[in-house]
């Protein structure tokens, strides 16, 4: 994935000047040996969006988040993948995903990538994961939420690293039980410290119960001088949209003015913030999705609704991260805790219960009819209700982006994140550009840890592709990126490549062209304007960076993908523009007062 | 996205689960005679009763004559429509009584053995929401109506203009003025979800009487009486319901020329079963009876009734006709 030809050679290199930078960053060997190291808390949001945080624009209301944000710092240029299990794959060994066992979703392996590795569609064998080497280098290694990297007992987070752990295997399910959504896997898979699960705790609900884990296991080994390293990877908020019922009335009406009214606030306060710069265009509303203002007042309700409680997860999720925040403050802990926030990739647009359910008279469909047939939107929360918020609301979430998860538009991969903790030497509150990717975890925390990657001592280790953030958290450089490094991607078949200010990108009809584009993110992060034809020499350039990642990374296009006949889905594309057709926007026309006048007899 | 299978949601939603039923006042009224709708909803019901007993159900003051007994086919035929009256839900409805009695009833030591048949007395209904949740003014609101717990004012009001003949005791109009004040509540238990939802409803209510100057060539009085009616209602699927019903009388002693007789202290039982048979249909089925009425002077009165309720609101019509 990340460009920058590594070997061997340069491994090392890069090995010797993490170490160096990290003695000179995070205390000398003698200091580090009194004060105890940081703990880590990384909070992983399954599918927020960019702008859903108070902290980035949004209106949901996420205090403990923005508080994080205030005390840390802001990056508006952080990278994910498009989607989960390449994103969490990456954070955990940082090594791309090609090489690392998500080549591609599990669910989506295509026919050609089948036994191939990298695509096992599980954290291979082949790494060493972050866990792994912090357990090594003395940190308890805890882990609650959504694994989504294997099912099997060497493939679970015990085994691969995490000391204690109370985790969703699947990729999603139910807040409130173990029914997950097909006829033939209708169990959610739980593990707890390295056993299945038959049954899940009394009052299970998952943000909750993964939050009281975690403090419990925390609580467990305090006192015994060790730091921590806690993966708490929310579910929330992931549909199906599970709420507890005083959640989902905190936004009532409030979405009814549509999502591109939504939109265009979070720019501003975008703006007003610092996120984005002055004069930042709003990405095109997609041309399948309407504009709000020319739909019935109950239209809006219905779709403003499934809003409410998407905001009410988000709500809900930093709550519970309040909840451990006290806690860690309560401890003792919290000024020593390093604490970094994301999401994994792009807003959800895609409707996953209709990919599942859609079929009447299918196995699935039956199932979803016993299980998931809470339709009616006063149910919408409840156990056996199914709500996402649709590609117009997640639109919203990724504003100003275009287009959300699984696909390489900014909306598909840029993300929002916060670090915060002791140590970082740039202001509280500041907010940074620079270029900043996933996979940079891994070295960045090896390096607080105070331990490396065993490259060294291990030669069949695949290489790290990220870098660590030390010198830019210490304020000496803005960026840990030059503009001749690139950062790449590939799942389902969409690509791209961002060097610098520009991204190249090939999508798939009709989001993308089936052919390269070119934007220039840094003026235009909408992706509104393609700059390929004005641009050849910079399209060629950059297709090198591509065809290098490709042949390092051992990239194999897949031959299937869930994208695959979406162009005979929906409908024709064609440019969406503000007020067309005036037929549908003009008003009653008002003659002037005087002018009026009765039939004449 | 599909808008417009939303507003058929809206719609269905509003109309088979919205009583549009104006008041039964010659009995106790069915469980979700008073939930709330979309404003500007339109409702014809027909309501079918089979009564025995030894009072006359066209008589809401039940003025039992001891040894009486009476058969009668009662129907009602009415209007009702809803609509906003201070940000509150408020609904307007018109009965028509109308039906067959026959019978033998004993009263001031004659005996007569009757039969009679015609239209009663009509019925004005208004009915105002002072607790709870705001009016349903637009779709919006409807779809997210929850009654929770929610209080009404209650006024009836029946014209005397029904058939009657004075020289007999069993009449369809009863010549006199009389009414109902009520309070309806309804408290909601549980998630107001189609097919989930639960309600514990009373009907408070007293009627007042006006004289009847020629009842069989004498005056007939009668006291205010309360009556309590209570409904435990429950889902059984989105479409189907049913519901234990309770009645209380107490009160309502009447007098022929100054001689007075009992006042009822009678308490009734019974369930009712409703079922939605399309957006625009509501059918419900009771049988309800009284249970202490073993005493001379006790009521007695037991009956079938069968209801369907045709309800519409111009916004379902025309989506209908938009989806043709």
């Amino acid at each position: 994935m990340i460009g920058e030809r590594m070997n061997r050679t340069n491994m090392t290199l890069l090995a010797v000047i993490a170490a160096t930078v990290a003695a000179l960053f995070f205390a000398p060997a003698p200091a580090q040996a009194q004060q105890k190291r940081p703990n880590i808390v990384i909070i992983l949001a399954d599918d927020m969006g960019y702008a859903d945080m108070g902290s980035f624009g949004g209106e949901i209301r996420t205090p403990n988040l923005d508080s994080l944000a205030k005390q840390g710092v802001r990056f508006t240029n952080f990278y994910t993948h498009a989607s989960c299990s390449p994103t969490r794959s990456m954070l955990l060994s940082g090594v791309d995903t090609h090489l690392n066992g998500l080549g591609n979703m599990d669910e989506w392996t295509a026919p050609n990538q089948t036994g191939v590795p990298g695509y096992e569609g599980y954290l291979n064998k082949r790494l060493a994961t972050l866990p792994q080497l912090l357990k090594g280098a003395g940190y308890h290694t805890y882990m609650v939420g959504k694994w989504h990297m294997g099912k099997a007992p060497d493939q679970i987070p015990a085994a691969r690293g995490f000391e204690r752990d109370f985790s969703l295997l699947d990729g999603a399910g139910s807040y409130w039980d173990m029914t997950n959504f097909t006829g033939a896997s209708p169990k959610s898979v739980f593990t707890e410290d390295g056993r299945y699960l038959t049954k899940l705790p009394e009052d299970y609900y998952a943000t909750k119960t993964y939050t009281d884990k975690l403090i419990s296991f925390i609580d467990a080994n305090r006192g015994d001088g060790k730091p921590f390293f806690a993966y708490v990877s929310h579910q929330a908020p992931h549909d199906p949209y599970h709420l507890p019922k005083d959640w989902r009335n905190r936004h009532v009406g409030e979405y009814d003015k549509g999502w591109d009214a939504v939109r265009q606030e979070r720019l501003k306060r975008q703006i007003e913030l610092g996120i984005m710069p002055p004069g930042t265009e709003l990405a095109e509303r997609m041309w399948f999705i309407p504009d709000p203002i020319v739909l019935a007042p109950a239209s809006r309700a219905i779709l403003g609704k499934k809003m409410e409680l998407y905001a009410g997860m988000v709500e809900n999720m930093d709550h519970h991260v309040g909840r451990l925040i006290d806690h860690l403050k309560k401890i003792g802990e919290y000024e020593n805790t390093i604490f970094i926030v994301f999401g994994d990739n792009g807003a959800e647009g895609s409707d996953l219960f209709e990919m599942i359910a859609g079929s009447p008279g299918s196995r699935d469909y039956l199932f979803a009819a016993i299980n998931w047939s809470q339709t009616h939107p006063n149910a919408w929360g409840d156990p056996g209700s199914y709500v996402g918020y649709g590609p117009m609301w997640a639109q919203a979430s990724m504003t100003p982006f275009s287009q959300y998860k699984g696909w390489m538009a900014e909306g598909g991969i840029r993300n929002a994140l916060i670090v915060s903790g002791p140590d970082i030497k740039r202001p509280a509150g500041s907010i940074n550009h620079g270029l900043m990717h996933v996979a940079d975890l891994m070295p960045t925390l090896l390096e607080v840890a105070g331990t490396s990657y065993p490259k060294a001592s291990q030669p069949d280790l695949p290489p790290l592709i990220g870098k660590s953030w030390g010198p830019m958290l210490a304020g000496k450089v803005d960026s840990v990126r030059t503009d001749q490094d690139y950062l790449a991607w590939e799942v389902f078949g969409n690509r791209a490549v961002r060097q610098g200010e520009w991204k190249l990108r090939w999508q798939i009809k009709p989001y993308g062209k089936s052919d390269w584009e070119l934007f220039n993110v840094a003026k235009d992060p909408a992706e509104r304007k393609d700059l390929a034809a004005q641009n050849p020499d910079k399209v060629k350039a950059m297709l090198v960076a591509w065809d290098d990642y490709v042949k390092a990374n051992n990239v194999i296009l897949p031959s299937r993908g869930p994208f695959e006949t979406l162009e005979n889905v929906l409908p024709q594309r064609v440019q969406v523009e503000a007020g067309f057709p005036p037929l549908i926007y003009k008003r009653q026309f008002v003659p002037p007062k005087e002018m009026l006048a009765d039939p004449k007899p | 996205m599909k808008p417009i299978a939303w507003l058929r949601l809206v719609f269905a939603t509003m109309l088979v689960t919205s009583a549009l039923f104006p008041p039964q006042a010659l009995a106790q009224v069915p469980g979700r005679f008073y939930w709330k709708s979309l404003s500007g909803g339109n409702a014809l019901p027909l309501i079918y009763n089979s009564v025995s007993g030894n009072t006359n159900p066209f008589d809401p003051s039940h003025t039992v004559s001891p040894g009486a007994s009476v058969d009668a086919s009662v129907a009602m035929a009415g209007y009702a429509h809803t609509f906003t009256l201070a940000d509150r839900s408020a609904m307007a409805a018109v009965i028509f009584p109308m039906g067959r009695i026959s019978g033998t009833v004993t009263t001031a030591g004659r005996t007569f053995n009757q039969s009679t048949s015609g239209f009663g007395d009509p019925m004005l209904e208004f009915n105002l929401n002072v607790l709870g949740p705001p009016a349903q003014k637009n779709i919006p609101d409807a779809l997210r109506y929850e009654p929770g717990v929610s209080v009404d004012l209650l006024a009836d009001l029946a014209l005397p203009i029904g058939e009657y003949d004075s020289s007999q005791p069993l009449n369809i109009g009863q010549n006199r003025w009389y009414g109902r004040l009520g309070m309806p509540t309804i408290f909601q238990l549980g998630p107001w979800v189609p097919g989930r939802r639960t309600t514990l409803e009373f009907l408070p209510a007293v009627w007042l009487f006006g004289e009847n100057d020629n009842y069989v060539g004498q005056t007939l009085k009668t006291d205010p009486m309360f009556q309590l009616d209570a409904h435990l209602t429950r889902d059984f699927t989105e479409h189907a319901w049913g519901a234990i019903d309770a009645s209380w009388y107490s009160g309502g002693k009447s007098s022929i020329n100054g001689v007075p007789g009992s006042k009822l202290n009678n308490a009734g039982l019974g369930f009712t079963f409703g079922y939605t048979v399309s957006d625009n249909l509501n059918l419900t089925f009771g049988y309800k009876s009284t249970i202490n009425d073993t005493g001379p002077g006790d009521m007695r009165m037991d009956s079938f009734m069968v209801t369907l309720v045709f309800g519409w609101h111009p916004l379902i019509e025309g989506s209908k006709r938009l989806k043709k």
